[in-house]
């Protein structure tokens, strides 16, 4: 890269905690809202949770969402825009859990949601500790501005892999890019690797 | 259209502009006058994007609408946005002499010329009168007589952009009429419109639907989508209102 | 500052896709005409819904929200998907 702006140095980098920002990532104080369309409403009488493509689909209401036991991870999260938070508390559901109800041999899973995004991922990603369907944050209901009733929380992968208004997991025996996938950005999204697009 | 994501060999369309002046307009806003070999020149209502690059490689790009009229060199008029990332260091760092990255001019659409013809309504939200100021500009350059009316939204009389300008550019029998509203504070013997455009509003100072004007609304989000029902509430068609949503992220 | 109102901050429209699409679609791309290949309606670029950094561009039918357009700048290269609309329609102005 051959050209500077004289005098511009972005956001700061210096202030978050030692080994705690992956590369070019800076902290942010509040919670930047970042969405490719309306806020979809679904009522909660209405809203189901859905994990397909196992030898069964099972399905959960919201009180039996609500019903299951629950977790509250305090994860830091990194946007693919490069702003990361710290030790934000959310509570929701394990998708160890749900996906303990399905017999499967899946190695990959495409989470859909209200509004019709999608995201991939392998699903090491997804299990063994690693991913929650999330229900609360900062000992609120989850704002739908946020992606509330329920977003896919997978912290350890860029922030467009924790898909709002996620309505359900599909169980794949190959990979299937997202719709940021589809469209340049990385199929994994690692932060410390900064797997931000298409062949990083 | 066969779908999956296209991938071609694109030039950047980058180049980079020196700043040869800067102006301070109010106290939150300052206007850039750059210049760029090459620049194939603008219309009026037409943006360019600016972007800043660190030194760690870290990229920060921006749209701004061209402050000029054609026939001068791009002109861009930057407000500064509280905890923005880019207009503050365009408001407050940048200098004369130094070198900015741009790529424009942007846009084929929210565009207006004297053939286009009027009456010409603009309406304008805070730092959305920008664009509409290029055209101002144009048609007081061009000694149109095309009938123009600008109805501008400013919180007070101290953020008025262009303020004198605009008191100039009304003064003759072919000036652009100016219709100002100051909504969080007025000076002293205020007797202008104190709120926010409301549709009362638009049906006082807007031209009728049926003198067939060309309506350029400008501004935040919630300003436009309101001031552009209202005017189709009026009876504008939708064809005859024109819109630019300025995002609140700098 | 109420959550409600950052969504719309967020919603701008056509005229915020022109840069990334300039070089695909020329200065005055957002003047082409597209048709919603979900709903048919039928308007210029400049009219669509459109939400940035999102983490990319994406641009939506102002009738019914289909993604219509997506543009993602990386680096060294841009990637457009244009596969919601139907058909795309430009003036070329050259008689």
């Amino acid at each position: 890269m051959s050209f500077f702006t004289r005098g511009f140095e972005g956001r700061r980098r210096d202030d978050a905690p030692e080994g705690r920002l992956p590369p070019g990532q800076y902290l942010t104080g509040g919670f930047p809202v970042l969405s490719a369309g309306p806020t979809p409403h679904t009522p909660l009488e209405e809203w189901t949770f859905t994990v397909e493509g196992g030898a069964e689909t099972v399905r959960w209401t919201w009180d039996e969402l609500r019903a299951l036991p629950s977790e509250t991870p305090t994860v830091d999260i990194h946007c693919v825009t490069r702003w990361s938070k710290l030790d934000t508390v959310w509570e929701g559901v394990s998708v160890d859990t749900l996906l303990d109800a399905v017999e499967h041999d899946a190695s990959y899973v495409l989470a859909f949601c209200d509004g019709g995004y999608t995201t991939n991922l392998p699903l090491e990603d997804v299990t063994g500790g690693k991913a929650w369907i999330a229900y609360g944050y900062d000992g609120e209901p989850l704002d739908p501005e946020h992606g509330g009733p329920a977003r896919l929380l997978v912290p350890h992968l860029y922030f467009w892999k924790s898909a709002k208004w996620v309505r359900g997991l599909r169980l794949l025996d190959d990979d299937e890019p997202g719709f940021w996938e589809s469209n340049g950005y990385h199929l994994r999204g690692d932060p410390w690797r900064e797997q931000r697009y298409w062949g990083d | 259209m066969a779908g999956a994501a296209v991938l071609g060999r694109l030039t950047t369309g980058w180049r980079v502009a020196e700043v040869v002046d800067a102006v301070d307009e109010t106290p939150r806003v300052r206007t850039l006058v750059l210049a760029a070999d090459g620049w194939p020149g603008h219309r009026a209502g037409q943006h360019l994007d600016v972007r800043l690059t660190a030194p760690d490689g870290y990229q920060a790009q921006r749209s701004y609408s061209v402050a000029s009229p054609p026939g001068e060199p791009p002109a861009i008029t930057v407000e500064r946005l509280e905890d923005g990332e880019v207009s503050p260091f365009l408001v407050d760092e940048v200098r004369a002499g130094d070198r900015i990255e741009i790529r424009g001019p942007i846009g084929g659409w929210f565009v207006w010329e004297p053939a286009l013809g009027g009456p010409l309504l603009l309406v304008a939200g805070g730092s959305g009168v920008v664009p509409l100021m290029a055209m101002a500009r144009l048609r007081a350059a061009a000694g149109s007589d095309v009938p123009a009316r600008l109805l501008y939204s400013s919180r007070s009389w101290e953020d008025v952009i262009y303020r004198e300008e605009l008191g100039a550019v009304a003064d003759g029998p072919a000036g652009l009429e100016v219709v100002h509203t100051l909504t969080r504070a007025q000076p002293d013997g205020w007797t202008g419109y104190a709120r926010r455009v409301d549709e009362a509003l638009l049906r006082e100072v807007a031209w009728p639907a049926e003198s067939g004007a060309q309506a350029f609304v400008c501004g935040p989000t919630a300003f436009v989508e309101a001031v552009a029902s209202g005017l189709v509430a009026l009876g504008y068609p939708s064809e005859r209102v024109k819109t630019e949503r300025f995002g609140a992220t700098g | 500052m109420s959550v409600g109102t950052r969504t719309e901050e967020l919603r701008l429209d056509g005229n915020a896709l022109g840069g990334a699409l300039l070089e695909l679609l020329g200065p005055e791309g957002t003047a082409a005409l597209g048709t919603c290949g979900s709903c048919g309606a039928r308007g210029e670029l400049a009219r669509l819904v459109v939400y940035v950094r999102c983490p990319g561009i994406v641009g939506r039918c102002p009738a019914c929200d289909a993604v219509l357009v997506a543009v993602v700048e990386g680096p060294e290269r841009t990637w457009v998907t244009l596969a919601g609309l139907r058909s795309l329609e430009l003036l070329r102005g050259d008689g």
